[in-house]
């Protein structure tokens, strides 16, 4: 417990606004743990709080773009949980009020100097490039000069619900060999993006539990989909084979997964704390078994993103 | 079921047997070890050793195709292995004059009996994906759907008790719709 109160501290002093979850997802899950059984209701509330996550945010636009007169920045609660271009043609309509049509190309966004790639779930951008920051979180929209050899073009949902289900299948080839995801029929796959760009918690987790489901005999799912992310690197993430059971029949924990991964991110016995290993804007007890935060800390697209950030030095 | 599962080992003794080939012809592929992110960000303290990637490694050609006489397309093709589907992807990206030609331009640089095929079947697509070692955009081709291709050619191999070479194999299949034509001189040594 004492830990769990650490990091909601640290939790805390990032988020001035009470609409990042951190603190209840921890806080609920702590119980289970202390508590020795886990209890339904409780891992329900853990799916929504992390659906519903969302991180305020304030649109600038670049200061290079040929406006007709000056653009006032535009703010918006983002879905963690969300991709930038699904949830911003708010954004762009606003922008465009100012704009002519001839200066307006594809729509892009930056954070301190890095594109953002659309293709990564905004909370793990947002853990990724501006932890520790103050909020709101500051992007600077642009309409020109797409940086090509940094980002993937998204010139409709289509794209993004061609990405957003080519990720499930993945998983799901990790998970249980693609049978479940091949069992559903086509408008089940639709349930899961419908459920996804509309905001509907219910619709998409009345599908999605399928994709969750393991033998009980088996303790847990084939392999865990996992990406680790760090932010100072030319390699984009990590992600190899891992499974949630160990040979001997233990339940492997995010410990586990991290030191063999990527063994730095775990602080050595009595030195200070080098890096935070962050999921949804919190910092898991690296006691967690692995299988319990696949199921209930992955983004929709059934792949557990993990960030892995320098500690902040103030 | 076996039959069709690429082990990472064999998918890198594949590459190898196919690169003794490359050298000869001069097609220019090449073996790129790609380091681990984690040796390169550790503090020199604590440096583990070099640390071994599922897919880490990657085969590399660039060949250079004529379209008509006024345009000249440089493609550069990578060969990549999938530790979530156990089998080979091919990601390529294409240029022209210095700028990267956009999906539209490479599905219509795509050979009509191909394109055919390919858009028939949306899963065997060519979308625009992040190249997992470069972070860069890349196109590819998806391979959820390779072991079905590929689980005949495999089968009928076994039957005769015939040396196969998984990633040439699959490479002359899916290679040729992407303007990545597989030199016959391949399969006509000795493995």
């Amino acid at each position: 417990m004492v830990a769990c109160l650490l990091c909601c501290v640290v939790d805390n002093r990032k988020v001035s606004l009470p609409l990042d979850l951190g603190v209840c997802v921890l806080g609920i899950y702590s119980l289970c743990a202390t508590g020795g059984r886990s209890s339904m209701a409780d891992d329900k509330d853990v799916l929504r709080d992390v659906w519903f996550g969302r991180i305020p945010t304030c649109f600038t636009l670049n200061q290079d773009e040929v406006t007709e007169r000056e653009a006032e920045p535009y703010y918006l609660l983002l879905p963690r949980v969300s991709y930038l271009t699904l949830v911003t043609d708010k954004v762009k309509k606003h922008f465009l009020k100012v704009m002519k049509a001839e200066d307006v190309e594809e729509m892009w966004f930056e954070y301190e100097g890095t594109p953002l790639k659309w293709h990564y779930p905004i909370g793990v951008l947002f853990d990724l490039h501006a932890s520790n920051t103050v909020l709101p979180w500051s992007i600077t929209v642009h309409f020109k000069n797409f940086p090509d050899r940094d980002l993937l073009h998204c010139p409709s949902n289509s794209v993004i619900e061609a990405h957003f289900m080519s990720s499930i299948k993945e998983a799901d080839a990790l998970k249980h060999k693609s049978q479940v995801v091949n069992d559903m029929q086509k408008k089940d796959h639709k349930q899961l993006w419908m459920g996804l760009q509309n905001d509907k918690f219910d619709q998409f987790w009345a599908m999605n539990r399928k994709l969750m489901e393991y033998p009980t005999e088996e303790g847990g799912f084939r392999y865990i989909p996992f990406r680790i992310y760090q932010a100072m690197s030319d390699r984009p993430f990590i992600q190899k084979l891992f499974r949630p059971i160990s040979p001997e029949g233990n339940a492997h924990t995010l410990g586990n997964l991290l030191k063999e991964m990527y063994p730095t991110a775990i602080p050595n016995d009595g030195e200070p704390k080098r890096y935070q290993v962050v999921i949804h804007g919190i910092e898991p007890l690296l006691e967690t078994p692995l299988q319990w935060l696949s199921e209930h800390l992955s983004h929709p697209d059934n792949f557990l993103h993990i960030c892995v950030i320098p500690t902040p030095t103030d | 079921m076996s039959l069709c599962v690429l082990e990472e080992e064999t998918f890198r003794h594949c590459c190898r047997l196919i690169l003794q080939q490359s050298e000869q012809l001069r097609d220019g592929w090449s073996w790129e070890s790609v380091q681990s992110v984690l040796v390169a960000s550790a503090g020199a303290d604590s440096i583990q050793g070099d640390i071994d990637d599922e897919d880490d490694d990657a085969d590399e050609g660039v060949c250079t195709v004529s379209e008509g006489s006024s345009q000249v397309l440089q493609y550069e093709y990578h060969i990549l292995y999938s530790c979530s589907y156990s089998t080979p992807v091919l990601y390529f990206r294409a240029f022209t004059l210095g700028r990267s030609l956009s999906l539209q331009e490479v599905w219509s640089s795509v050979h009509s009996n191909f394109s055919f095929r390919l858009q028939n079947s949306p899963l065997n697509t060519i979308t625009q994906q992040e190249h997992p070692l470069l972070g860069q955009p890349f196109f590819m081709l998806h391979p959820c759907r390779t072991e079905e291709f590929m689980r005949p050619v495999l089968q009928v191999a076994q039957d005769h008790n015939r040396p196969v070479n998984y990633v040439l194999t699959w490479l002359s299949v899916v290679g040729p719709m992407v303007g990545l034509d597989v030199p016959l001189k391949y399969t006509t040594s000795h493995y």
